[in-house]
This record gives C-alpha cells, structure tokens and sequence, in this order.
C-alpha cells in the first residue's frame, strides 16, 4: 500500500471512530441541556405562582386561573408533597401511538387550607425537533470538517513526500556499472537532506569499491601474462630437447592443454574485465549478418566434424552502430556455444529478421535455468571445454547496448534472440 | 641475421633467444630503453622484437626514434595489451607485427622469419626443404616441379611446419596459429589430425617424402634432412 493511501485509510479509520463516540455524546450533552433549560423554566413558573398565591382567596378563583392557562392544571390532593419533575408521554386521543413527550412538575400548593397538586407541563415535541436539527447540522459538519482535513492533508503529505518520490526515481534509474554523477533534489526538509546524503555517500562509496574491483581484476589478468608467456616458452623449449620418452612428451603435452586452458581463461576475464571498464568505445556501422556469416565460416571444420546440419538465412542485413570488437566477441561466442554444445549429428539455424539475430541449435534435451546461463563460471551439465565466461559476456554486452537478449527452449532446441532495436535494415 | 630482443623479463627473453637461436640467428637482448636505443644506434638489426612496456619508458617511442632516425630494421610489437587501438597505434608507427602475450614461440618465429623474409627479399621468395619448393608469392608448393593443390588451411600448416623445420610445434600452437585465439576449442584436436593427415597424404601422392613426423601424438615436426 502507497505510503500516501496508507495515511489517509488511517485518518478516515479514526475520524470514523472519533464520529461513532462523538455523535452519541453529543446528542446526549444537547439533550441534557434543553431538558435542564425547561426544568428551569418550570421552576420559574411554579415561582411565580407560589408568589402570586397569596391574592388568591377562594378555590374558585383558583379554578379560574387554571383554566386560563392550558399548561396548568389543579387537582386536590390530601396532604403535602414534595415537588417533582419528571417525563411523561402523553396521548393526544385514544388512538395516538405515537405519544408527545411532556416535562410536567407536580408541585404542592395551599390555598385556604386546603391541599392542591399543581400540574405545570411543557410539550418536548419542539425540543426534541430541536435536538434532531442540531444533532444532525453538527454531524454534517463534523463529517465536512474531517473531509476537509483528510483533503488538506493529503495535500500536504503529496507534497512533503514529494522530494522522497524523486528520491527513489533517482535510485531506480541508478546502475552501479554506469555510474553517472548523481544529482539529488535539495529540499527543505532535514530528514530528506539528510537522506539524499547518506544516499550519496553510498553510492559513492561503492562506486568507488566497484571501480577499485574492475582495476584489480584487469591489473591481475595483467600481471598473469608475463608468466603464463614464461612457462608457454620454456614447455616449448622443453619439447625441443631429444630424446623425449613418450611419457616425458605426454606430461608435457598434458602441462600445455593445461597452460593453454589457463592462457584462455585468463584472455576471457581480461577480455570481461575490459568490457566491463568500457573500454570498447569507439563505434562503427557494423552489418550484423556479415559478422555472423563469418563466423560461422569459421568454425565450418568443427560444423563438419560433428555431422552438424547448418542453415544460415539472412534476408536482411542488419546494420547497427557498435564497437566491431564487441559485437564480433557476442556473436562468436554465441555460434561457438551453437557448435561446442550440440550433439553429433545436430543441427544449427541462425538467421535474421527485421531488427533481430536469431540463433537456435540442438543439444542437451534439458531446458538451460536462464537465472544461470548468464552467471560466470557456472556451467550445466558436464562439459568442461568453455572457459565460463561466454554467455556473461554475450549478456554484458547486450546490456551495454541495450539489446533485448532471449533464450527459449522447446523440444531440445536451444535458442537465443538479439533484438537491435534501432538498426536500420537497409 | 640478427635480431634484438627488448623485453625486460629476463626469463622470457631468454626462452625466445634459446628458440630463435636455433634458426641460427644472432640475438641480442636488452633489457631497458636505454640499453636498447644503444644497440639500435650502433648496429643494424634484421629485426627488432620489442616490448612496450619496459622499467624506463614505452616500447613505443623507441619505435618512433627508430623511424625518425631513417632505421629501417623490422619491428615486431610484443605486448601484453591487446587492444586493437594498441594494435593500430603499434602499426601506423611503422611496425611490422604485433603479437600479444603469451604467444607460442614457434609463432613468433614465423612471425620473425616473414618479416625478414618481406626485408631481405621484396617478399619474392622460395623456401627450399627437401624435395619441397614453396613459392610463398605465388602461394605454390611444388613437388619436383609438380604443383600440388593444398588447402587454404593446409597450405598454412606446411608453411607454419617449415619455417619451424626440426622443432616439434605443440598441437596448441598449430592450432592457435590456424585458427587464431578467437576460435578455442582445445580439447578437440582431432581438427589438427585431420589436416596433417591430409597435407601427409597430398605430399607422399605427390612423390614427396614423409618428412612430417609426430612425436607420440603431442606435437608435429617438419624433418629437414641435412
């Protein structure tokens, strides 16, 4: 959940809550108060009768007051009570079932020695009526207040989050391999500051660890040359010197595949090493279907040796702008894995359509884990001629270029697709 | 003829002296620029196998007095970088090769011995080994005044075998030497069988001698009989 929607579903959750407990209190507070309003106005009145009791002389004239006003009534009653106030519903007619709420105070009152109970009432249907419009104005207001609040602050929190946003677009466009000096937005806010900094300082710190890495690994395949040129000379001295027993010249041959294995190993990490440091700039118009063709040609003698059917189309010349070093070490290497790991008897298709190279050949009858081709020096299967690194390469180098670079497999055929997005076909 | 090696580790000039010395070259060694630009100075060289990077300066500006002082001894680049601007650069100063460490000694006899070859005779000019004639020009091996149809690939492999004549060449280098290092596929030699054994077949049909021998299997040798 976006940090912006989770800040709001929190603020709607509360409000809601806040809503539910106030409403209630509310009301109640509302209603508490109207009803001690009326007490007091009944109170008043029985005052002002009690004080006016002393000019009335007879019950009758008594009577005659009652009636005048309809909220009184007088009853007799046999001794003195104490005043009380309380709710009563009362029924217009017989057939009311919807009874009035009224506030009566049944007060005790004297008049030449006899008992009275004066009855003073007043209607609750105004007040309730009352109540509902205030209740319900208020809790439009509050749900308009908290809709307002919840707009505001997700305004401001768009805002505020607005230099981490950009932050993180930063980041996500970042790649370690083509460092690029890294700009972050200043803003105001000491956190984000703060943030872009640390940031900063990281990436720094591990381009430069990544930098001294790449170096070291070129300056050692550097340094490995000389001494690899050392032994290669003497083993070759070596196998001048007569006479050689069969053993002798056997362990010496064994020595030089093994050289020559490090020799290769050695010129492919070099090889990934400069390609990694970008040192393949200059670049030309290369036709990707010449280099292609070549190739193949030149592994023609081992196609033949393992019986391997081959079938080259190219319709169309693919012409895209590169470095020749590399495009030619991406497709050699993906024809020569075509030849070293088909079968005998097999077949190899490469051809060519509209802005792709398409290479497909037998082998393994087992799907290759794409998670793993690529990776250095992890080899399926027991084959053990490759050096390790040719598919690293091939898809450092697609990556470099941005070539989309596929592999499928179905029903023992292996195949890999380079998409040139932008070469015109011509 | 003479040759000079500018290559400051001592151990690996010392290997190519010892291969080259048997081709009955005369080879001097220098370890450093200066010691270099002394004996460049001094005498005439039928090639030059120069280091670029030596402990007192580039190989390569070696190169460049060489050429502005109107020296016109063959160069042969030997380095440890391999980058096809290095190459270029090498190239366009007037050397004649370029050979990236490590490389088989027997290649860079080859490459030595056609430099010299394109010095001494204008390119125009015949090996003579046995019964053998090779036109390297007309790219024509003779066999008694019969030519005889080779192969692109065999044809580089009989030249390659005689210019290394009397020295077992590994089945490494032969196959480094025709397939060049971008094509490795070393465990399979079965590739450099088969061509010997066809160039054997072409020259025993032509009335040639079998004067390619194996040594058990582990390398190949051109006998030249004295």
């Amino acid at each position: 959940m976006k940090l912006l929607n989770k800040t709001v579903r929190s603020y709607l959750m509360g409000s809601f809550i806040i809503l539910l407990v106030i409403v209630p209190i509310f009301y109640f507070v509302v209603k508490t108060v109207l009803l001690h309003a009326v007490d007091k106005s009944l109170t008043l009145q029985l005052k002002d009768i009690r004080s006016n009791l002393p000019s009335v002389h007879s019950s009758s004239e008594l009577d005659t007051w009652a009636k005048l006003d309809k909220d009184i009534r007088l009853e007799k009653s046999s001794g003195y009570f104490k005043d009380t106030i309380s709710t009563r519903y009362i029924k217009r007619n017989d057939k009311d079932n919807d009874p009035d709420p009224v506030r009566q105070l049944d007060a005790s009152i004297r008049v030449e020695g006899n008992f009275y109970r004066l009855i003073i009432s007043i209607s609750l249907v105004e007040n309730e009526d009352l109540l509902t419009s205030i209740v319900l104005v208020q809790t439009l207001l509050l749900i308009l207040l908290m809709a307002g609040i919840l707009w505001i602050n997700r305004k401001i929190s768009k805002k505020l989050w607005m230099p981490f946003y950009s932050t993180l677009s930063i980041i996500r466009k970042y790649e370690l391999n083509k460092h690029e000096a890294i700009e972050f937005i200043e803003t105001k806010t000491e956190e984000f500051n703060d943030l872009n900094k640390n940031l900063e300082l990281l990436l720094n710190r591990n381009h430069t660890i990544y930098l001294s890495q790449k170096e070291f690994t070129e300056n050692a395949a550097h340094e490995m040359q000389t001494p690899l040129a050392i032994f290669q000379g003497q083993l070759e001295n070596l196998m001048q010197t007569a006479p050689l027993t069969e053993e002798q010249a056997q362990l010496i041959d064994h020595l030089g595949n093994n050289i020559q294995r490090l020799i290769r190993l050695n010129r492919s990490l070099l090889m990934m090493a400069k390609i990694e440091n970008d040192e393949f700039q200059p670049t030309e118009r290369v036709n990707v279907s010449e280099v292609a063709s070549r190739f193949t040609s030149s592994y023609l003698s081992f196609i033949r040796k393992k019986e391997i059917q081959l079938f080259e189309q190219y319709p169309q010349e693919i012409w895209i702008q590169a470095n020749r070093s590399l495009i030619e070490v991406l497709i050699s290497n993906l024809v020569s894995n075509a030849v070293r790991y088909n079968i005998s008897g097999g077949q190899i298709q490469i051809e060519t359509g509209s802005g792709f190279l398409h290479i497909k050949n037998t082998g393994n009858p087992h799907r290759l884990s794409e998670d793993k081709i690529y990776e250095r020096f992890s080899r399926q299967g027991n084959h053990q001629e490759g050096v390790g690194l040719g598919l690293a390469m091939v898809r450092r180098i697609c990556e470099m270029y941005n070539f989309p670079l596929k592999y499928h497999y179905e029903e023992g055929i292996h195949a890999f697709r380079i998409d040139f997005p932008f070469n015109s076909s011509d | 003829m003479k040759i000079l090696i500018v290559e400051d580790e001592k151990e690996l000039s010392n290997n190519i002296v010892k291969y080259l010395q048997s081709e009955n070259y005369l080879c001097e060694t220098a370890a450093d620029c200066k010691t270099a630009w002394e004996k460049i100075d001094g005498f005439d060289y039928d090639c030059i196998l120069l280091d670029v990077s030596l402990p007192d300066g580039n190989g390569l500006s070696l190169l460049e007095d060489l050429k502005k002082n109107g020296k016109t001894d063959g160069v042969i680049i030997i380095s440890a970088r391999d980058s096809i601007t290095d190459r270029i650069r090498g190239l366009d100063l007037g050397a004649d090769d370029y050979l990236v460490k490590p490389f088989h000694l027997s290649e860079l006899n080859a490459r030595v011995s056609a430099v010299i070859r394109r010095r001494r005779f204008n390119g125009q000019n015949i090996i003579v080994l046995n019964e053998i004639t090779i036109d390297l020009q007309a790219k024509v091996v003779l066999i008694q005044n019969n030519p005889i149809e080779l192969t692109r690939k065999e044809y580089d492999l009989l030249l390659f075998l005689a210019t290394n004549k009397n020295r077992v060449i590994s089945k490494n280098a032969i196959a480094e030497h025709l397939l060049g290092t971008q094509v490795d596929f070393l465990d399979n030699f079965d590739f450099i069988y088969t061509h010997i054994k066809n160039l054997k077949k072409k020259l025993i049909q032509a009335g040639g001698a079998d004067n390619i021998k194996s040594l058990y299997g582990t390398g190949y040798k051109f006998e030249v009989r004295v």
